[in-house]
């Protein structure tokens, strides 16, 4: 869209042809980008494509030669108010205020949230935004902006540059996400990790993608009371709650994303309802860095990692009592298939979990264990997480005839028009018996998180960190 | 009362940068002879039948053909600017 609000600009006539659920994300976009007539019209997504071509190729052409309307021919200048004080009345009316929602047409059909992520929030009086603001040393007008140079699918940022939220690049003060951390239910000491969430610009998922969860490392894990242990995915610890309601706030206040416009998930995931977790740095075996300090950050600093979801969640492959079994005796079903029978552990589970690694979808995944789990691998031999992440990269190398049987690859590779980054060759040079990695250009993208416990039970989620010298990480230190 | 207190709410909403509208580019008199571009980006299955419409169907048109299988577009050069009538961007999503 920006692109082709440039040619308009530069006085080339344009069309559009999108699908047409994706319509209301069509005309606001439009609208940020200044053009906010754009012609467009919708492809289907089930016709079969010389069928629709049939359809909307006459009425495609003519909007490139039929006349402006007066509307299409406006221009202008848009600036909404933006009022520090958005309500003033009693607390019953402030709620009716906050709680408001919008009907949204197709593809969602029903009503969403204006402020909120749908749920009742802690109403952001002037009183409690200015005690949480105690939480920081930082100004309450000043801009979230990075705290450090950083390199991200949008390109090189640096330090000092404006945070600008998905989608609509919005801007925030520090006092934004002070009212949001309020309305999330937070206390002042979470502050930090509000901050350094909004760091983040709260990347949001697209069509087919499950969302974003949180997982705080370092000190300040402990100092804020946040589970690492039994359930931390799961509810029951306020801390946890608090800080995992952040992400789907900002997202829908700072950076106007609004589902079925322009966050448009086909299914979703409980991820976006809010998930946050913390790393259990204690059960770190020996030379297994944490979160933290794999993002560069030194032991005793703070950080939050912001992951996205691109696919999908496994986990609990094997009983924890079969688990046990294995690595006790060496017996049961995980033995029998690492053909270890009878043999005492400790064993490499990964072993178990990895035909389901590549068994849908190509690219890094982050993995969750508990401590005990963690240990058995150290115990193997992996002597630290780089080892294990180094490991499973290796045994995503599949043919170049398997690889072609995702889905996404033809995407990712432009069609097959790119050059295969480790041979250096055309993707269209290389056999079929070519062996190419499934878990990314190298070991990087992995993530392992230690936590949870004690039955012993791993978790695989599809994505893991992001290109080296960026990703997911930021520093909550930053922002006391 | 306390219930009939009255408080300030502060607001949430992200600072929205001011936007200058502009008109659309104005429309083409006809598409004889004119350069156009077909950008596509995605959706093979409608842009090939698509593609081979246009160039079937409006053999009057000069058509220049810009491919990409994701969701960036392929940029005009600095001389198409100058030269290009129109574009058709297909399929986004």
């Amino acid at each position: 869209m920006p692109y082709i609000a440039e040619l308009e600009k530069a006085g080339i006539p344009t069309v559009l042809l999108d699908l047409e659920d994706q319509h209301n994300m069509v005309e606001q976009e439009a609208r940020a980008q200044g053009v906010p007539n754009i012609r467009f019209l919708p492809a289907s997504r089930t016709l079969p494509g010389p069928d629709d071509v049939e359809l909307f190729t006459e009425k495609m052409l003519n909007a490139l030669t039929d006349p402006l309307t007066e509307k299409e021919n406006e221009s202008g200048h848009w600036e909404p108010p933006q009022p520090r004080i958005i309500f003033e009345g009693t607390m019953d009316d402030a709620e009716d205020f906050y709680q408001q929602a919008e009907r949204i047409p197709h593809p969602v059909n029903a009503p969403i949230a204006i402020y909120t992520d749908g749920s009742p929030i802690r109403l952001p009086t002037e009183e409690r935004v200015k005690k949480m603001l105690t939480g920081t040393s930082h100004k309450p007008d000043e801009i979230i902006t990075y705290q450090k140079d950083r390199l991200t699918m949008r390109g090189q940022l640096k330090k000092g540059d404006p945070v600008a939220f998905q989608p609509m690049g919005w801007n925030a003060t520090v006092e934004k996400v002070a009212t949001i951390a309020v309305m999330a239910g937070c206390k002042p000491e979470h502050l930090p990790v509000a901050l350094a969430i909004a760091e983040s610009g709260c990347p949001i998922e697209s069509t087919h993608s499950l969302g974003q969860w949180v997982c705080v490392s370092g000190p300040i894990v402990e100092e804020i009371e946040m589970s690492s242990g039994c359930g931390m995915l799961g509810c029951g610890n306020p801390s946890n709650m608090a800080i995992g309601r952040l992400h789907a706030l900002m997202a829908r206040n700072l950076g106007g994303a609004i589902m079925g416009v322009n966050r448009m998930p086909s299914l979703s995931s409980p991820f976006t309802r809010g998930a946050a977790a913390a790393e259990n740095t204690n059960g770190l075996p020996p030379g297994w860095k944490g979160l933290n300090e794999e993002a560069g950050f030194n032991k005793d600093e703070s950080a939050v990692a912001v992951f996205s979801v691109p696919a999908g969640i496994r986990g609990v492959q094997h009983s924890p009592g079969g688990y046990r079994a294995l690595q006790k005796s060496g017996h049961g079903g995980m033995a029998r298939r690492l053909d270890v029978k009878g043999i005492p552990g400790p064993h490499n589970w990964l072993n178990y979990v990895l035909p389901e690694l590549w068994a849908g979808r190509e690219g890094p995944h982050t993995i969750i264990m508990i401590p005990e789990m963690a240990r058995h691998l150290y115990d193997i031999g992996f002597k630290s997480k780089d080892e294990v992440y180094e490991w499973l990269w290796k045994q995503s190398f599949m043919t170049v005839e398997q690889y072609k049987k995702f889905s996404w690859v033809d995407f990712t590779t432009n069609g097959w028009m790119g050059i295969e980054p480790i041979s250096g060759k055309h993707w269209k040079e290389l056999p079929d018996d070519h062996m190419v990695p499934a878990g990314g250009t190298d070991s990087s993208g992995f993530c392992i998180i230690v936590g949870g416990g004690d039955e012993e039970v791993a978790q695989e989620i599809q994505g893991g960190r992001g290109p080296a010298g960026g990703g997911p990480i930021y520093g909550i230190d930053a922002w006391r | 009362m306390a219930e009939d207190k009255v408080y300030k709410f502060l607001n949430p909403v992200g600072i929205q940068n001011p936007v200058d509208i502009s008109p659309l580019a104005s429309r083409l008199n006809n598409l004889d002879g004119k350069e156009i571009v077909f950008s596509i980006t995605g959706e093979p299955d409608i842009t090939i039948a698509l593609e081979k419409k246009l160039k079937m169907d409006y053999p009057q048109v000069n058509w220049k053909i810009k491919k990409n299988y994701n969701i960036e577009p392929n940029r005009l050069s600095e001389e198409e600017m100058k030269t290009v009538d129109g574009l058709i961007q297909a399929v986004c999503w």
